[in-house]
């Protein structure tokens, strides 16, 4: 498992698909309104967002992450860096970064490969 | 070389970018500028500005006022000089924002171009810009969409310049 990481709109996805010599219909973008992921794709794009419903449904998203690490094992996953600005005053966001912040210390430990992308420049963490 | 300069608010980015240009100013013996980018709204941007007149006293710098169309200064002054940006940030949000009309949503892709050619015609200037993408916040579009073109030119500037850097709290962070 790959894990690339930076702030929004970086180039995280950009540098992936050029790196690795990827197909469009190689990605899954995760959506803000429904818990799924389609683990048939090589890219788990947007993961941020798949954190953001757990987080409105209640459900631990790490938990479900763990359950499928199987099927993760050979997979790019890349999720946006949003632990870095001023707290939300809305609750939603607030959980929504504390569990961004517990799914990606998971991820992080489980990826043999950890990227973070800055101004488009990849950064190889581990 | 062109030398681009990214990080967080408040974290020393623009001293570190003066102690960059003054260097390359007196290595290469060559004039050094100043190109201011703010327009004051008000009298607290007056005093911001008037803080940054009084932290550049004494290093040498001229000032040049190009808050838009920011090729236009390389007209009236020596192309081979060293150039202090200062900052990407305020440039787009001019172009973006006119203080009268509305949104200019083509700004961010225009910019680029321009800057891609400042960086060609200068090879001697720092850019300044800002780090304001890692928010856990959900946007409105017009907000996101300053956040996209700021990106867009971060990313540009990072490819074009010799050296790329992050500051944090006055630390530095080599990127290329």
């Amino acid at each position: 498992m790959i894990l690339i990481f930076g702030g929004a709109f970086q180039g995280k996805l950009e540098y992936v698909m050029e790196k690795y010599k990827l197909e469009d219909n190689q990605v899954f973008t995760c959506k803000g309104d429904k818990i799924e992921i389609d683990y048939s794709k090589k890219i788990i794009d947007n993961l941020e967002e798949f954190v953001y419903v757990c987080t409105k449904e209640g459900v631990e998203a790490k938990e479900i992450l763990l359950e499928n690490m199987g099927k993760l094992k050979d997979k790019i996953i890349i999720c946006d860096d949003i632990s870095q600005g001023v707290v939300s005053l809305d609750k939603t966001e607030r959980a929504w970064r504390e569990m961004v912040g517990r799914t990606m210390l998971m991820l992080g430990k489980e990826s043999e490969e950890v990227i973070r992308i800055f101004c488009g420049l990849p950064d190889k963490i581990k | 070389m062109n030398y681009f300069i990214s990080g967080g608010c408040k974290n020393g980015k623009s001293f570190h970018a003066q102690r960059v240009a003054k260097k390359m100013s007196e290595e290469n013996g060559l004039p050094l500028y100043y190109i201011a980018t703010m327009i004051p709204i008000d009298e607290e941007d007056n005093i911001r500005i008037d803080r940054h007149i009084s932290e550049r006293a004494g290093w040498g710098f001229e000032t040049i006022e190009q808050p838009v169309n920011i090729l236009g200064c390389l007209d009236k002054i020596d192309n081979k000089g060293v150039f202090l940006f200062d900052s990407v940030t305020a440039l787009l949000m001019n172009e973006m924002f006119p203080v009268s009309g509305e949104p200019n949503l083509g700004a961010a892709k225009k910019i680029a171009k321009e800057l891609e050619e400042f960086c060609s015609r200068t090879d001697n200037t720092v850019f300044v810009s800002d780090y304001i993408y890692s928010d856990c916040n959900k946007f409105d579009d017009l907000t996101d969409k300053y956040r996209e073109g700021l990106a867009l030119l971060d990313k540009t500037l990072a490819k074009a310049c010799g050296q790329v850097v992050e500051v944090a709290y006055g630390f530095t962070k080599v990127h290329k």
